[in-house]
């Protein structure tokens, strides 16, 4: 159940062609896929140059269109290169996870939903919305389904489009290179890209596939710093290759290759090589091979990750490092010697690390590769406690409230919601702080309270969080759209930009707390809170790197939205390895639609059958709350087990785009199967 | 070097200077950050690893220290002017807490402390430490082999701020000596420091102050927290309720200006110099004075200092005076030996009066 | 003499205070404006403003006092304080 999943395959829709051959082929001839801009107009912007998917240079369509276009092309692409017809894809246990960041008034879960459904994969399709590193982490939360059991095939990967308002936004954020960039280079700036990737994750044995590499492990980490800065001395980076290595079971001497984020940013270049010098020290790392990808490719967002993973597969398939594309002379601060020839170098690795880097302080690096990887035993698992539990929305400030809603069945109140975190958090600048955040926040420390945590020194960096999110923020949305109206593409609201991202709250919240570990913003659309305390659980039970991690969800009323939620409402879990009177009992993942199927995993998990509770059959008070509605049962679900008034409890939700279940146990007897 | 030297060294090279009048202690413990909270009169919204400028005050609202805190992992650094280890210690028992639980350090003589300043600084540390410090931001710090780096500074120039430890700090100073030297500068003494910030506006509690001066009159409003208890606030709020009277200005003349000259106008008084001193960079005078809120404005050419046999015309100017060379330097295109200063704009883009 | 320093003020008293009112906005302070000091450093220290905020003020400038700003350099140099940047409106300001 935990051995390092085979990557059987892998397919691209990106700026060096359509498809692996034209990809590869590109890659090996040292090209790179950056050009003058031709979908739309650029003269505003003091740069004209972008990285478009080949073909597609002029194709100005919907990018939601498009978005499910490069998705379709890479998605067949890759079941091509692994060999997978789609028969057989549709009858194995088969799962989809998905970074994307939708700029518009979309939920985020809703292109996994259709990629998803086009495919016809039946088990659950989660997004990761975390910007430039969605990609990155989809594919290390796709092996996570592969070592839990809960799938047999992952199609992980990551999907963007290069719109105007996006160039826009980095334009007017001065970090664009008015050249094609020059990662570690001379010239300061990142050239935008699009384009999507996936590859094929899978148990091995079950097929006769041929296994390219194999996912070893990955690492997440938060800065904790700044909404678009990094911290400059790559503290985060550093710490997540740690986790990366610490989950592949193995040491920095090993890797042979680093591919990194490199976007050839005053900011990043050098705080990414800090990280690289203090995890491999100065010998190891001065001597380390590495390159940046974002030469060849642009910056491709939430497919970067993804693209720059499977570069690296076909170079080390090849015998080849990746080369940088544009880099001529090193920059100060930066590696003074990255792989920078025209065309891949020879170079014969074992064992590769990628790293990336996002908006909001996030950092996630993945090791793969050939080489074997040691075999680790299920003792290795640690117990998984509640320790913490918040719940707000109008009317509802604590569990005990929480409860009273729930038991009486009242409808809510319809009084506007409240909060002065101000207070709450006396020593931290909230200024510009958005509601999103404000409400995260806010659940996030008081139930870090409840839990009895105080973050200082290595707490920070081994707390995480998971956030369950449906959506961009509404509100900055439409003040960066109105922006781009009434004062033109060269001159929008940078601050709303920031604050676009689905990631923004968590890494706000993280921010405002100093929360380092393990983070992520994830969606299943209804649902979400569950699923991020379901994630929660399962890095909590086979990881290293933290000791808990918060579980929250978050959603915001707004007039901007059409179909948004219908209620400000957050609520925050805190999971932890420490032992308290609530225990995890097991989880359950299934697809939409399968909610019996996740019920009855959790319960064979746990052990407990048929003495389980349910709160599912309980009137949901909560609708229009479609994030945090389940994290409320779950909430809920705690406090009785607190108070002695239940067990064993089930808590479970139909998601949009997956059906998850969680068995919570008062008893202090479980065992896993 | 002569004054005019050392301070042609700073403003355009690099210049290194000891700053044993400055002190250094690390606050720690559970409360660490409480208890300096209480103590500061600014809101310590400052993260790990950067720096904050904020007062300490006396029950009066007037400054007692300037102090930079710099939170490191949960202990505070705090580096500071005007007060000594044992006043700031005696402080923090009489308006912290006293179930606090802190310890207080002090770093001294463990380490000393030394400075480089100037549009260079930069260089000479990417070289005496890794070329990665070019990447470290403004009022941010990090710990190395043997001390800390703190980017500061209180010239308008690039400033780095070293706590070296003391078996370290002879080599330290001579090869930073040789860096410099490099730069076309040297040593500088703390008159050419004090003169630079004079320039730039920086407040320094070291020059002469005039008695029931507050940060209102100071422009230190940003260093004063709008919500917080802290020493000194009860004065401030009730200099806020009665309203100010003076500001401190900024201004330039040609000579024959010191501290304390009265500043007249036409009708009659209208303020008081408070500091002084000859600047190379203009060649003439620049200083501060304190002058009538309602006359309190950059630009006004019709204030003089009374003289026995001429008047001395003085122009109140905007802070900072000067255009710093720092300003047209970057890190990561320029160095020293290439640079080319002819197209700059002139250092200074006013006149005197 | 007066006459024209008292003129001087009122005027550039009332920029002050637009200027005040505007960065106040902007940064999303909760101080009365009054409670700028003009001499406050934007960047780095005191008002703590960063690149993000860089961008937005600059905006902000063309928009109510019809400044605009060509290239950044101008914006390190000419604004650093809030007193440079009522210079700067005097100067080169064209209200729309």
């Amino acid at each position: 159940m935990s051995e390092s999943p085979h990557i059987t395959g892998w397919g691209v829709a990106s700026a060096l062609g359509v498809g692996r051959d034209r990809f590869c082929a590109a890659l090996l001839r040292g090209e790179s896929g950056i050009a003058t801009v031709r979908r739309f107009d650029t003269s505003l912007f003091t740069t004209h140059v972008g990285a478009m998917v080949a073909g597609y240079e002029s194709d100005d369509r919907d990018p939601t269109l498009l978005s499910h276009e490069f998705g379709m092309l890479a998605l067949h692409d890759a079941l091509a290169h692994a060999r997978l017809e789609l028969g057989a894809l549709q009858s194995m246990r088969a799962a989809l996870t998905l970074g994307a960041s939708l700029f518009g008034d979309h939920t985020t879960e809703s292109l996994a939903h259709d990629l998803a459904k086009e495919l016809r994969i039946s088990g659950p399709a989660i997004t990761v919305s975390t910007a430039c590193t969605s990609s990155t982490q989809a594919i290390g939360f796709g092996a996570d389904l592969i070592r839990e059991g809960f799938a047999d095939v992952v199609l992980a990967g990551g999907i963007d489009v290069l719109t105007p308002a996006l160039f826009a936004g980095f334009h007017a954020l001065g970090v664009l290179s008015k050249k094609p960039c020059t990662p570690f280079g001379r010239q300061m700036g990142t050239t935008l890209g699009e384009g999507a990737g996936f590859v094929v994750i899978e148990r091995g044995g079950l097929r006769d596939a041929v296994t390219r590499a194999r996912l070893r492990g990955y690492g997440l980490s938060g800065d904790a710093y700044h909404e678009t800065s990094p911290e400059p001395r790559g503290r985060g980076v550093a710490a997540a290759i740690r986790g990366a290595l610490d989950d592949a079971g193995a040491s920095a001497v090993e890797i042979g290759y680093l591919n990194a984020h490199g976007t050839g940013t005053v900011a990043n270049d050098t705080a990414e090589w800090c990280a690289v010098q203090s995890v491999f020290g100065s010998d190891l790392g001065g001597s380390l091979p590495l390159s940046s990808s974002k030469g060849h490719l642009g910056h491709a967002q939430s497919a970067a990750g993804v693209l720059e993973v499977i570069s690296t597969l076909e170079c080390m398939g090849a015998g080849l490092a990746p080369t940088t594309a544009g880099f001529e002379e090193a920059r100060p601060g930066g590696p003074p010697r990255p792989v920078g020839s025209k065309q891949p170098k020879p170079l014969v690795y074992e064992l590769a690390l990628s790293s990336n880097s996002a908006f909001g302080g996030s950092n996630c690096a993945l090791v793969f590769g050939k080489a074997k990887p040691a075999t680790v035993s299920d003792d290795d698992r640690r117990r998984v406690f509640v320790s913490g539990a918040t719940a707000l929305c109008a009317g509802v400030s604590s569990i005990e409230e929480l409860a009273s809603t729930y038991e009486a069945e009242s409808p809510l109140s319809e009084a506007e919601l409240q909060v002065d975190l101000a207070s709450q958090l006396p020593r931290v600048d909230l200024r510009g702080i958005d509601r999103a955040s404000e409400l995260l926040t806010t659940v996030v420390s008081r139930a870090l309270a409840d839990a009895g945590v105080q973050l200082r020194g290595e707490t920070r960096a081994r707390t995480g969080l998971i956030a369950g999110v449906l959506r961009a923020s509404p509100d900055s949305l439409y003040r960066f759209h109105t922006s781009l109206e009434r004062r033109g593409f060269a001159k929008p609201d940078t601050t709303a930009f920031a604050q676009v991202l689905p990631s923004a709250a968590q890494g706000a919240c993280a921010k405002a707390l100093n929360i380092r570990g393990p983070q992520s913003t994830v969606t299943i659309g209804e649902g979400s809170g569950l699923m991020a305390a379901v994630m929660s659980a399962w890095m909590l039970a086979r990881r290293r790197d933290s000791d808990r991690i918060v579980a929250a969800a978050v959603d915001v009323r707004s007039e901007h939205s059409a179909e948004g939620a219908l209620a400000d409402a957050a609520c925050a879990l805190v999971l932890c390895t420490e032992p308290t009177a609530v225990e995890v009992a097991g989880i359950g993942l299934a697809g939409p639609g399968q909610l019996d199927e996740a019920i009855a995993e959790a319960k064979r998990r746990s052990g407990l059958s048929e003495r389980v509770e349910s709160l599912v059959e309980l009137p949901n008070p909560f609708g229009g709350m479609p994030a945090t509605s389940s994290a409320f049962a779950l909430a809920h679900a705690i406090g009785a087990l607190r108070r002695g008034k239940s067990k064993n409890t089930l808590v479970a939700t139909a998601g949009t785009t997956a059906s998850v279940a969680m068995i919570l146990t008062s008893d202090g007897v479980t065992h896993d199967d | 070097m002569s004054l005019e030297d050392e301070y042609r060294s700073l403003r355009h090279g690099a210049a290194l200077s000891r700053m044993d009048h400055v002190g250094l202690v690390r606050v720690s413990g559970d409360d660490a950050t409480e208890a300096v909270d209480a103590i500061c009169s600014g809101d310590l919204w400052v993260r790990d690893g950067r720096m904050l400028q904020t007062l300490i005050l006396g029950e009066r609202g007037q400054p007692v220290a300037d102090v930079y805190v710099c939170p490191d992992d949960d202990a505070c650094i705090l580096m500071f002017e005007g007060i000594t280890t044992e006043e700031l210690s005696a402080c923090l028992a009489q308006y912290a807490d006293a179930d606090l639980a802190i310890e207080l350090e002090d770093l001294r003589p463990a380490y000393e402390l030394i400075s480089v300043n100037g549009p260079y600084a930069w260089e000479a540390l990417s070289k005496w430490l890794t070329p990665d410090v070019i990447g470290l931001p403004y009022l941010s710090f990090y710990h190395f082999d043997h001390g800390t780096c703190f980017r500061a500074g209180k010239t308008g120039e690039y400033g780095y701020d070293l706590a070296v430890r003391s078996e370290h700090v002879e080599r330290a100073w001579e090869d930073l000596l040789e860096l410099v030297g490099a730069l076309g500068s040297g040593e500088v003494s703390l008159e050419t420091l004090d003169l630079s910030a004079l320039e730039n506006g920086f407040f320094s509690v070291r020059h002469a102050s005039v008695e029931g001066l507050t940060p209102l009159e100071l422009q230190l409003q940003w260093r004063v927290s709008a919500r917080k208890r802290f020493p000194g606030a009860a004065a401030i709020e009730e200099r806020r309720a009665k309203g100010m009277e003076r500001r401190l200005t900024h201004f330039v003349a040609r000579d024959g200006v010191e501290s304390g000259d009265p500043i007249r106008d036409a009708d009659g008084p209208v303020g008081q110099v408070t500091t002084a001193a000859f600047s190379p960079g203009i060649g003439g005078v620049t200083g501060m004075a304190l002058l009538d809120l309602s006359v309190a404005h950059p630009g006004i050419d019709a204030f003089f200092v009374p003289g026995p046999n001429v008047d001395r015309p003085i122009r109140t100017v905007s802070s900072p005076l000067l255009f710093n060379r720092s300003l047209l330097v970057d890190p990561h295109r320029h160095t020293y030996a290439t640079r080319d200063e002819t197209s700059d704009p002139p250092l200074w883009l006013g006149s005197l009066p | 003499m007066t006459t024209n320093v008292s003129d001087y003020v009122s005027s550039r008293g009332a920029v002050l205070d637009r200027v005040r009112r505007m960065l106040r906005d902007t940064m999303k302070l909760r101080i009365e404006p009054e409670s700028i000091d003009p001499d406050v450093p934007l960047f780095g220290t005191g008002l703590g403003m960063d690149s993000v905020d860089a961008v937005e003020l600059v905006v902000q400038l063309d928009a109510v006092f019809g400044l605009t700003l060509a290239g950044s350099l101008w914006v390190s140099a000419k604004l650093r304080t809030v007193n440079t940047i009522v210079d700067a409106i005097l100067e080169l300001g064209n209200e729309p």
